[in-house]
């Protein structure tokens, strides 16, 4: 392998897949990223087994070939590279590096060592839009469950059909947003769900920025995002995830209008002298108005008010402040209706006037007294 | 039948004094072991610096006490042996405010009555002394006698005249032990005095003058370096405490050793002993009894200690407040990092008693010379008990600042997921995730107990748990309390538990889990649910053990950060509640020592 690139170019793709390269691993392999040559240009190769991510990046390429070499390290090396042209040249396992007057040689693993990236079909697959997965990301997956009992709960739920939809929840608190899959390709009509590492999502969400068009395909246990240039794969979490649509509530009839701004700061506040461990504050709504409030033994007590469109009956009830603010800092600027039922049940949050189909759910906290 | 006399006549007499003296012995001896505390008190009481204490056949054949004191003259040497005689008190208002460990002028009398006694005295501004030999009570000639400044009482044949009291006494090896106890006692509350005590012509100690309460225990009992005493040092109003206790780590189960002084003077009572194990709940195992040495000091007018003759028991006007003095001042000592489980042999503990009596003033210090200038960093810092107000305040804020991890905000390295390393300035700490979690929660419910309880966060999607019988009516039985926890279950037919709400008490919790598991701890009982005074917190505690984080759970920086800050706010930081350390110490000393650096 014989190639030039632009150093530049070679650090924008080592950056890229660099977030993929485990930082500690029992296969000596994945600590290195893999450059194959294409005609006139190159694809580089990252993955944790988990999530893989490939980038293609303009090349000359005088001769073709495949090497790895230890990611982080020729990533490091390439930032400290004088801006000319860099030539990287294939001998043995060893990757040499010319830069100027500058000549390193890096150890590498041969290239079959690394781990193919698995086989996709993304003939049967779908087509969406950069932009509103983007935007669907963006808007569910921090409601991902952390705790390992549920493993279900700790991916991300993405239906794919003529529309899309994702679902996220630890059993608290959900967010859900549904867009047109625009541009559904493939096999049409035929629609999928799976449940997708949060994970994978963060790097799609990261590579994917531009306003193209992203192929998705599925291969067995795996799902797989391309573009012209970039590839994101990661497995799937098996398993069937909750009926999220019986837990949204459909009566909540006591709705509060507010400022989501204004809302998120005061409950901010709230959450400074709010308990460590509970998160919890406590609202208080009755016409026009809603009370905040917060006591922890040895800490203090915060009260708040904020003006509101509110009409249902006098309703007091428990929040995690954390939960509240992760929905609001979410939701589109301008208005939020809150609803809610009673005390116990779930309260629902949507954006007032946006077209967008977005509903975040938050269970309240069972009041003591 | 006894015939009945012709006429009354008058059956009462008082007593001669021979035979009072007699039936009071009955009283203050009774044995050789309260005929040594008799006497060794009044040697101390005429302020000796050094007591000999010889005995022989464990004391039924001879005892013989030598003090360097004040000594007496020859006119009061004749007047000792009455009874009341005393130099003591004068008036019945000194009773109210005793300093000295004699008052009653019972005990001479009392041995001289039922042995053969001579007493050579010489008060230490005449040449000659006198020599008074006693036979059961009898005055049996005074001479004069050569002796350096002091007394010795020698007696022989005890019980010589009360044969039944003789046969009552046990082996001679039994007897030379319960000496040996009886001068342990006076020994730790007297370190300014040598003790030696011989047994047969063979010293058994020799207890060296001295102004450390550790040293002393150390030389008396061999093993008091393994089991690391930790010292205590409390005030509150005019009462204070003082002494050394266990540290909780070395407890163990079944024998300890335990002794109580108030103002200066032994005596047993159960009650302050109770309520010193009370200040050791939960951070050792239930059935285990630290050792404790403990030194009160009350002011005079609030403990009557004229209780018995051998003033082995003791009144306290206020009893509850001493119990409640002495549980906490347990309870402070082990929240401090003396408490901790160190990593290796801990450094010998040097305590140190100032002044004269205990009302004099005590002192925990850190011996400067003893210590190398590398091991003074695990050294227990120099601490005076009786310093002004200011200057315990910054100690405490130095001591404080020295275990909580280096600001600003050190990185935190969590090891196989289950401890949590730190450095600290005087070396590293090592913390134990699950422990450190489990005391945290702990205390978190008993909080919520005090007030309308713990919040449960209501679920999305309630889930149901199976049952049986026996585990759903445990369940039932204590479904006020798991409410006041956080939970919210309902029964679901008659084999499952709807679970409608949870606490949330770290970003791991498994409900679900943690709810089995507590079902099982509470139907089958454990050591640690046993170890519970009431249903609440039998309930928290199981909660605490069972909702904490796992050992194996990964942890993010902000949350091993947020673990410390919540432990070290804790009452009991440095012990969880299954009587487990939760922090074990390196000091920098020690890892030096490792290294062969120092």
């Amino acid at each position: 392998m014989r190639l030039t690139i632009t150093r530049q170019n070679l650090q924008r793709g080592l950056a890229a897949v660099s977030a993929s390269i485990p930082g500690k691993t029992t296969l000596p392999v994945l600590s290195n990223v893999l450059i194959e040559s294409e005609d006139n240009s190159v694809w580089i190769s990252g993955t944790d087994l988990d999530v893989s991510i490939r980038v293609r990046v303009p090349a000359e390429v005088t001769q073709g070939g495949a090497i790895t070499a230890p990611g982080r390290k020729l990533l490091a090396l390439t930032r400290e590279l004088p801006d000319q042209p860099v030539e990287l040249r294939g001998r043995g396992h060893q990757l040499e590096i010319g830069c100027g007057n500058s000549r390193i040689k890096l150890n590498g693993l041969p290239s079959e060592e690394f781990p193919n990236v698995p086989a996709m079909d993304f003939e049967e697959g779908w087509s969406v839009s950069e932009a509103s997965l983007r935007q669907v990301i963006r808007g569910t997956a921090f409601a991902v469950s952390t705790e390992e009992s549920r493993p279900i709960l700790n991916g991300v739920y993405w239906e794919i059909g003529d529309r899309m939809t994702m679902v996220a929840t630890n059993g608290h608190r959900l967010a859900k947003m549904e867009v047109a899959a625009v541009g559904t390709g493939g096999a049409a009509g035929a629609s999928g769900a799976f449940i997708v590492p949060p994970a994978a999502l963060a790097q799609v969400e990261r590579l994917f920025d531009g306003d193209g068009e992203i192929e998705v395909g599925r291969g067995g246990n795996h799902l797989g995002f391309r573009s012209t240039n970039q590839e994101v794969y990661t497995r799937l979490i098996e398993g069937s995830y909750p009926n999220y649509e019986q837990v949204i509530p459909k009566d909540n009839d006591k709705v509060a209008r507010v400022d989501k701004e204004a809302m998120e700061a005061a409950v901010r506040r709230m959450a400074v002298l709010a308990s460590d461990q509970t998160h919890r504050i406590r609202m208080s709504f009755e016409p026009d108005r809603v009370h905040l409030d917060v006591m922890t033994p040895d800490l203090g007590e915060a009260h708040d008010e904020l003006e509101l469109d509110y009409e249902g009956e006098a309703l007091r009830i428990g929040f995690n402040a954390n939960y509240l603010i992760e929905v609001l800092r979410n939701m589109p600027a301008g208005d939020v209706k809150v609803a809610f039922k009673t005390a116990e049940r779930a309260a629902t949050v949507v954006p007032a006037e946006s077209e967008l189909d977005y509903l975040c759910l938050v269970m309240p906290l069972r009041l003591v007294d | 039948m006894k015939t009945q006399p012709d006429a009354p006549r008058p059956r009462i007499r008082v007593l001669p004094d021979h035979v009072a003296n007699q039936i009071a012995a009955g009283e203050v001896v009774e044995r050789p072991a309260s005929v040594v505390k008799e006497l060794v008190e009044n040697a101390l009481d005429a302020g000796a610096s050094a007591v000999r204490v010889s005995i022989e056949q464990g004391g039924k054949g001879r005892i013989r006490v030598a003090d360097d004191g004040c000594g007496m003259i020859r006119e009061d040497l004749l007047v000792c042996l009455d009874r009341h005689a005393t130099s003591k008190i004068r008036r019945a208002e000194d009773l109210r405010d005793i300093h000295t460990l004699g008052f009653r002028g019972e005990a001479l009398p009392s041995i001289a009555a039922v042995s053969r006694m001579v007493i050579d005295t010489a008060p230490s501004n005449q040449a000659t002394g006198s020599r008074l030999r006693v036979l059961a009570g009898r005055m049996q000639g005074v001479d004069d006698a050569p002796r350096r400044p002091g007394t010795t009482v020698d007696v022989r044949n005890l019980f010589l005249n009360t044969p039944v009291r003789a046969r009552f006494l046990r082996a001679a090896g039994v007897e030379t032990r319960a000496v040996s106890e009886v001068l342990h006692a006076l020994a730790l509350a007297n370190l300014d005095t040598r003790f030696v005590f011989e047994s047969n012509g063979r010293t058994v100690f020799d207890l060296a003058a001295g102004r450390e309460l550790a040293a002393r225990i150390g030389a008396i009992w061999k093993d008091a370096d393994a089991a690391v005493l930790i010292p205590v040092a409390t005030q509150r109003g005019g009462t204070r405490l003082f002494g050394v206790v266990q540290r909780p780590d070395r407890a163990r189960p079944g024998f300890r050793r335990a002794h109580l002084f108030v103002n200066g003077r032994p005596f047993r009572d159960a009650g302050v002993l109770a309520a010193a194990d009370r200040g050791y709940r939960t951070t050792v195992p239930d059935n285990t009894r630290p050792w404790l040495f403990l030194f009160l000091t009350v002011p005079g007018g609030q403990v009557d200690v004229n209780v018995h003759p051998g003033k082995a028991e003791v009144r306290f006007r206020q009893r509850g407040r001493i119990e409640d003095f002495v549980e906490s001042s347990v309870r402070e000592t082990l929240d401090g990092i003396e408490s901790a489980a160190t990593w290796g042999e801990p450094r010998p503990l040097h305590v140190v008693r100032e002044g004269e009596g205990a009302g004099q003033g005590a002192k925990v210090a850190g011996d400067p010379g003893a210590a190398s200038d590398e091991d003074a960093d695990d050294d227990i810092a120099q601490i005076n008990i009786f310093r002004a107000r200011a200057a315990q305040a910054e100690d405490a804020a130095a001591s404080e600042e020295v275990y909580m991890p280096r600001a600003p905000r050190p990185a935190l390295l969590q090891i196989h997921n289950s401890f949590i390393l730190a450095e600290t300035r005087d070396g590293i700490i090592i913390l134990d995730q699950h422990a450190a979690h489990e005391r945290i929660l702990y205390e978190e419910m008993l909080a919520g107990f005090e007030g309308a309880g713990s919040e449960g966060q209501r679920l999305l999607f309630p889930f149901t748990i199976r049952l049986t019988k026996p585990e759903l009516e445990i369940v039932e039985s204590v479904s006020e309390t798991l409410a006041r926890l956080g939970f919210e279950l309902a029964p679901f037919g008659h084999e499952a538990l709807l679970v409608q709400a949870v606490p949330s008490p770290h970003r791991y919790f498994d409900a679900e889990q943690c709810i089995r598991e507590m079902v099982q701890e509470l139907l089958h009982g454990s050591d640690l649910t046993r170890s519970a005074n009431n249903q609440n917190e039998r309930v928290a505690m199981s909660f605490a053990c069972k909702g904490a984080i796992k050992a194996g759970q990964k942890l993010a920086q902000e949350e091993m950060h947020e673990l410390f800050d919540q432990l070290f706010a804790t009452e009991l930081p440095y012990h969880d509640i299954h009587g487990r350390p939760t922090v074990v110490r390196l000091g920098l000393g020690e890892l030096r020592r490792k290294f062969g650096r120092s």
